[in-house]
């Protein structure tokens, strides 16, 4: 099955299944709709959002485009383990990140977002420092989502690249635009319940479509020793290992996930990052075996583009109406990602910027909300742009991923750790950004003392990942016999190893220097230990609820911080 | 290995069924929770 063609749709039936996809969700969005929307309940809804909804918003908002056609080119390249190397390790960042929001949460019940936390800890610089990096991610993953919308719209239907994208834009803003967060969580669990409908009858559909599991067994012989391996090296290396490093770092620099950290009713945290692990794992793993399926047909992807992978089976071997199924699949996964990336923007530039740094303690609630808003719709504008002249985002990709590093210690220590300083979590950020920028694009030569010397760091960075993962949920005493292992470990295998694999050896130097600096710093200090139970008082409401009829409710009818 | 490997893929999509399962029937109980609050589910 090496067809030059994807099958066709007419431009009026895709319009017709863009318009019934948006058209919709914007009129779900009507049910919930307010004349005047309240600032808070726009960024966090009621801090009450139940397990169900919760569970599905995350799972919705972890889910984008790039999940299937990277699962699906894993499980393509690294074979039978690929798409395991995938979705696993990108389920676990929701699962390692709830241990750690519990205690955001507990420090600061009423914040909408993590920044809002980190500026009651040790004020502006800190908090924006995070702010830029929860921006970019978000501002990235906008333009990402509305490149696949555009590729998928020009590979199955006569209309353009750019036609694709702005339409996503606009459908996106359109359902987002009034009701904010809320709109976010009422759509995902509607587009989650169709994209799991859909994974649900295509994976099995394309398995059987293409001969079951004898043919599977039989085009196992194309495979290479490695890719026919379970437990292929290839695969944990150059796949798994890198999403392992970045665990941490993704769910930290996110503010789509804090979002719901802060809106999910405190009671079922644990259940609802759970589920949407398993839940994410399930979906991405079982449509990156479609990838697998190719690779053992001998599929070529069309014009050498991996994207092409499943679009291509899906076209191959099933009827139109399948094709349509998945063309909504891949339009409900992107569209959830992008209104929860407009919903986070919103909520930074409202708390992060206006509230705590522009009106310093008297925000105004409609004025939070117009700024939301407004942000919402010049994200659309940025995220359009980008992804129509398809702008080279590498530099700002890498940029990123270090700068989710090297915040990473500092924002956890500074949660449990009451001597952390603001000037210790400015600096160790500042200077891990320089350090990896070093490593990266090996503006010192990585022989001799230098590569020793960022080795070292790499091997702490790693023995960060380990102990803080460990901490998370066996506490100090299991994390620190844990970091202390793996940087024996590290140590003893990556010295004059590592040096040779620049990418790695430069983010786990991120993560390294700036716990060195973070904790030096803090340790060298003389200001006064912290009282965590400040944040609380600093953090809340910028609305006046009256109290609802739940006792609980009553304490979040504070006046506007 | 036919029953091995054809168990390795339909396993997601099953597992993918009982978690739709499961959040299906916790939006329910959080409809009716929410009414019985008398507050909006979002």
């Amino acid at each position: 099955m090496n067809s030059e063609s994807l099958y066709q749709f007419s431009t009026l039936t895709v319009i017709l299944l863009l318009l019934a996809f948006y058209g919709g969700t914007y009129l779900m969005t009507l049910g919930i709709r307010k004349k005047n929307e309240d600032a808070d309940a726009f960024m966090v809804s009621n801090h009450r959002v139940g397990f169900g909804m919760g569970a599905a918003s995350m799972t919705a908002t972890w889910i984008w485009a790039a999940s299937f056609y990277a699962a699906a080119t894993s499980g393509y390249t690294y074979g039978v383990s690929g798409p395991i190397h995938y979705g696993l390790w990108g389920a676990l960042m929701i699962l390692f990140i709830y241990p750690f929001g519990r205690r955001f949460r507990k420090l600061a019940p009423n914040a909408h977002t993590l920044g809002e936390l980190i500026h009651a800890r040790h004020g502006s610089s800190s908090q924006l420092i995070l702010a830029l990096s929860n921006v970019l991610g978000s501002v990235i993953s906008l333009m990402v989502n509305f490149t696949a919308a555009g590729a998928l719209v020009s590979v199955l239907s006569p209309l353009s690249f750019q036609a694709g994208v702005i339409i996503a834009g606009f459908g996106v803003l359109l359902y987002t635009l009034w009701s904010g967060f809320r709109a976010s969580v009422m759509t995902d669990f509607a587009q989650l319940v169709a994209l799991m409908a859909i994974a649900i009858v295509i994976i099995p559909a394309v398995f059987f479509a293409m001969g079951g599991p004898s043919e599977l067994v039989a085009g196992l012989d194309n495979l290479t020793v490695e890719q026919a391996n379970l437990f292929s090296m290839d695969a944990i290396l150059y796949q798994g290992a890198p999403f392992f490093v970045a665990v941490l770092a993704y769910a930290i620099g996110n503010q789509t996930i804090s979002q719901r950290l802060f809106a999910v009713d405190e009671s079922h945290i644990k259940p609802t990052f759970i589920t949407a692990t398993i839940g994410y794992g399930a979906i991405v793993i079982g449509l990156g075996m479609i990838g697998l399926m190719a690779l053992t047909l001998g599929v070529e992807p069309m014009g050498g583009d991996m994207n092409n992978l499943i679009p291509q089976m899906v076209s191959g071997y099933l009827p139109p109406l399948f094709i349509a199924l998945f063309f909504i699949l891949v339009i409900g996964s992107l569209s959830s990602t992008a209104d929860s990336d407009l919903s986070a923007l919103s909520a930074i530039m409202m708390a992060d910027v206006y509230g705590k740094n522009i009106a310093r303690g008297k925000a105004d609630p409609k004025r939070m909300l117009l700024v939301g808003r407004l942000t919402m719709i010049v994200a659309t504008a940025v995220g359009i742009v980008f992804a129509s002249f398809s702008l080279d985002i590498l530099v700002m990709l890498v940029f990123v991923g270090a700068l989710w590093g090297a915040i990473v210690f500092p924002v956890i220590a500074s949660c449990f750790w009451n001597r952390v300083t603001n000037q210790a979590f400015t600096t160790s950020v500042l200077v891990a950004m320089v350090l990896f920028c070093l490593a990266r694009f090996e503006l010192l030569p990585m022989s001799g003392a230098s590569g020793l010397f960022f080795e070292v760091l790499a091997s702490i960075g790693g023995g960060v990942i380990i102990g803080l993962m460990v901490f998370g949920f066996l506490g100090r005493i299991a994390g620190f016999i844990a970091a202390a292992l793996a940087l024996v470990a590290m140590l003893v295998f990556a010295t004059d190893f590592l040096r040779d694999y620049t990418v790695l050896l430069a983010s786990l130097t991120a993560y390294g220097a700036s716990t060195v600096v973070c904790v030096v710093m803090s340790l060298m200090s003389r200001q006064e230990d912290f009282d965590f139970a400040t944040i609380g008082e600093r953090v809340g409401d910028y609305d006046t609820h009256e109290p609802s009829v739940q006792e609980g409710d009553v304490a979040t009818a504070r006046p506007a911080v | 290995m036919n029953a091995l490997y054809g168990f390795y893929v339909l396993i997601w999509p099953a597992i993918t069924l009982g978690v739709l399962v499961v959040i299906c029937r916790a939006v329910m109980r959080d409809r009716r929770k929410a009414k019985e609050e008398q507050r909006e589910l979002v």
